[in-house]
């Protein structure tokens, strides 16, 4: 365990020195602008004690949303990435730092504020001299519960393509990669303590001191945020992928190829950047400029045509590039070769036994045969029903289990057929064999780049630099490359460019 | 010149003052004296405006305070309140001067007039300016609550009963200061208290005021000779006994010759039972010493008890 996760870091250093930074930059902005709306907001409302408690109870209802809905509630009024997730964090964080200021500046000695009152102060004094200070150790403590809640909850900011530490354990999970869970996590918690003790110590340095140095880090952030703002080439194009190692492998190429024509291009990846709608919604709205989507995919949840899906995997490109181009005004350049759709997957024993190359052999056999496949399939007409009924497929026994289970339950030999989308990288390393579909039962699973007209039209370079990838990439192949980086960790953008070279399609 | 004519204050469920008239001259240190709750606070704040009359003015030299810019009223008068009241996030000098900071003082005359009335207040400016309020004893903060109050050279000092929730030494030293530094400067005194002993002890002039109402005015020897009621008259009455000195105590017969083996805190025969009891409240075995004989705290309780019995009088 200990040895994989200090592989993973050695492999993906920097990559994660950039997640966590982004966690910080996230964090700090939040905390910035929340310590700006609730501080301010306290000090007006303390002497409305009306209004003040009815802020303060809005304030505790929205805290108890569940950050993920909030999420979902903001994205169609902000879209996706990293502004909806700061705008989250600011509504979780802003309770604890106007409740604490609020009850700091409330629970001031009667006396003092007489005191301050009679000796006729002005009342800039009596607010940065007395009443600030005084309050000072309970803003500071509710700054601190805010910055550890920010932090914890800022991991959620990957799940709409916000970035930072998240995205290892988003990508954790849905890859059962434990070593990248276990980066994400540990480092969330670890910057949540080092901030909590910062700020501990930060409270016993004086007033001016701290002004001081704040205004030095504001302007140090500026002069370097104006240096990566002038120093970085002229044109950025953004590149998203879905989770997982497949579509960053692909975004890698994507760069590759275009970087490798258009020297004065620099193209920014965004990986594991998020679910299909959200990529689209970041698409549509100009985030991203490019991402890899599947022709089924395509169909099913973007044009929404989820039966009438012609079997023929060029027809069913033709009919996703006339849909999204009517639809939505998008452009689909040409799908690569590789299919990654289901498929019935056995052992190669089991094969060999039983002389299966077809989905019609292993209904042949089905009757000796236990299967377990994803909870999704089992119960999708497209999935096993329909599956059932065109092949006349029916198994010994069948039950559901998680995606990343099966294919272990197949592999030491609890059952015998699984479900399987034809890339995963599994298949290579438990040595599976998948069943050819030979009614054409499944829909086609072909991917191929997605963006928009306006965009395809303003970068005509980059539309000839993508479709030479038109094509290539065989099952195997990704497969081999999926294996590569999912399996053995090796790098995306390493396996990306090792393919490239290797057919080709690079010098 | 303080005028308060027809002043009246009203809360929702009680009169604090009512129609009350009074004037207080320049210069002199005048002293509000009566119970709890009788309503002297609630007429001293009316001066800076702590407190808004229902019904009435208050006047500062033929200026209604209800018209004046509050902010300048107050930075014109000093303000003691009971406890030091100072500021726990400032220095001592920085509490001191804090209405020279928003009357603009430049920081070199800010700093001397402060050394000045530390010395005044017999707090060494070296030691104390640096220190923070949480270092200081209730008397020294106290001291300081009164140079931050005489800072500016107001022309009038609102004191709202300063030494109460002092222990009897230190509530003896400061009213001597205060007695000192009124025969230095000219400024008006108000001061509030509910001690007639301590109101006695240091009016020009004062004042007895029970539930809301004004009951005599006057120099203290003239009152007491002449009380206008019998609660004037009972309240001097608890005055006297306020004076009772340790010497009557040793008179009475009270007390043991001293040996050399006994450990006692020496007392002077004009110092009264209030401080000896003082020092009891907080160490129960204290004994203590008046012109060779020691006392102990059953001496304490002998001598009220024939007090009682009207032994003494």
């Amino acid at each position: 365990m200990t040895d994989s996760v200090v592989n993973y870091v050695n492999k993906n250093w920097t990559a994660i020195l950039q997640a966590l930074w982004q966690h910080i930059t996230i964090s700090v902005i939040a905390m910035l602008i929340t310590i700006a709306i609730a501080i301010p907001l306290a000090i007006v409302l303390v002497n409305r004690p009306k209004i003040g408690e009815v802020i303060s109870q809005i304030a505790g209802v929205i805290q108890t949303i569940p950050s993920l809905a909030v999420l979902g509630i903001l994205i169609p009024f902000v879209g996706i990435g990293t502004v909806p997730a700061i705008i989250a964090l600011v509504l979780y964080a802003i309770m604890p730092i106007f409740q604490n200021t609020y009850a700091g500046l409330t629970h001031i000695d009667p006396v003092l504020i007489e005191a301050a009152d009679a000796l006729g102060v002005t009342r800039r004094f009596k607010l940065f001299r007395i009443e600030l200070p005084l309050a000072m150790p309970m803003i500071l403590s509710g700054i601190r519960i805010a910055t550890v809640l920010v932090i914890g909850t800022a991991t959620l900011a990957a799940l709409i393509g916000g970035g930072g530490l998240g995205t290892y354990i988003l990508l954790g999970i849905q890859t059962n990669n434990n070593a990248a869970l276990i980066v994400g996590a540990v480092l969330s918690a670890i910057l949540a303590l080092i901030a909590s003790w910062l700020i501990k110590v930060l409270a016993k340095v004086s007033f001016k001191k701290l002004g001081i140095g704040l205004v030095t880090l504001l302007v140090l952030g500026g002069i370097g945020f104006g240096w990566t703002q002038l120093t970085r080439p002229s044109q950025t194009i953004t590149i998203a992928g879905k989770m997982g190692g497949e579509p960053e492998i692909l975004i890698n190429m994507y760069k590759d190829l275009i970087e490798e024509n258009q020297p004065n291009v620099h193209v920014q990846l965004k990986p594991n950047f998020g679910g299909t709608s959200f990529l689209f919604k970041a698409l549509q709205s100009g985030k991203v400029d490019v991402y890899p989507e599947f022709t089924g995919t395509a169909l099913q949840s973007l044009v929404k045509k989820p039966n009438g899906i012609n079997r023929n995997p060029r027809k069913a490109y033709q009919d996703a590039k006339r849909e999204l181009n009517a639809k939505f005004k998008m452009t689909y350049l040409q799908p690569m070769a590789y299919q990654n759709g289901y498929a019935m997957a056995v052992r190669r024993s089991t094969a060999k036994r039983y002389h299966l190359r077809t989905v019609a052999d292993l209904a042949r056999v089905g009757g000796r045969l236990k299967g377990a496949f994803d909870p999704d399939f089992y119960q999708q007409s497209d999935g096993y029903p329909g599956l059932q009924k065109a092949y006349h497929l029916s198994l010994k026994s069948v039950r559901t289990m998680e995606p990343s289970l099966r294919y272990e339950a197949l592999a030491d030999g609890r059952v015998d057929v699984t479900d399987a989308y034809t890339t995963d990288p599994q298949i290579r390393q438990y040595h599976l064999v998948t069943l050819v579909d030979s009614k054409k039962f499944f829909p086609p699973y072909q991917g191929a780049p997605l963006m928009t007209n306006q965009f395809a039209k303003r970068h005509p370079e980059v539309v000839r630099d993508l479709n030479r990838l038109a094509g290539k990439i065989s099952t195997t192949d990704m497969q081999e490359m999926n294996y590569q980086v999912t399996v053995k960790h090796l790098k995306a953008a390493d396996v990306a460019r090792h393919y490239l070279i290797h057919h080709d399609l690079m010098k | 010149m303080i005028e308060f004519s027809h002043v009246t204050k009203q809360y929702p469920d009680l009169v604090a003052l009512k129609d009350l008239n009074l004037t207080i001259n320049d210069g002199e240190l005048f002293v509000l004296v009566g119970p709890s709750g009788s309503g002297k606070t609630t007429l001293l704040k009316m001066i800076n405006r702590l407190v808004v009359p229902t019904a009435g003015s208050v006047k500062i030299d033929h200026q209604d305070v209800s018209q004046t810019n509050i902010r300048l009223l107050r930075r014109g008068i000093g303000y003691v309140l009971q406890t030091g009241a100072l500021f726990p996030n400032m220095t001592v000098a920085e509490n001191a001067a804090i209405q020279l900071d928003n009357l603009g003082w430049d920081p070199q005359k800010k700093h001397d007039r402060i050394v000045d009335l530390m010395n005044r207040v017999n707090l060494d400016p070296d030691v104390f300016l640096v220190k923070m309020p949480s270092e200081l004893s209730g008397g020294e903060a106290q001291r300081v609550g009164i140079v931050r109050a005489l800072a500016g050279r107001p022309k009038l000092v609102l004191m709202d009963e300063p030494f109460s929730a002092l222990d009897p030494v230190s509530r003896r030293q400061l009213q001597k200061i205060m007695i000192e530094l009124h025969k230095q400067i000219d400024t008006t005194i108000v001061f509030v208290t509910h001690d007639i002993h301590e109101a006695t002890l240091l009016a020009d002039r004062l004042a007895i005021i029970h539930n809301g109402v004004l009951l005599q005015v006057g120099e203290p020897d003239h009152m007491m000779a002449n009380p206008a009621d019998d609660f004037v008259k009972y309240f001097f009455d608890a005055e006297d006994s306020g004076s009772r000195l340790l010497e009557q105590v040793v008179a009475s017969g009270l007390g043991r010759p001293k040996t050399a083996a006994d450990n006692v805190i020496e007392l002077r025969n004009d110092q009264t039972v209030y401080e000896w009891a003082g020092l009891l409240e907080r160490n129960p075995n204290e004994r203590v010493s008046v012109d060779g004989l020691v006392l102990t705290a059953s001496d304490l309780i002998s001598y009220i008890a024939d007090f009682a019995k009207g032994g003494q009088r």
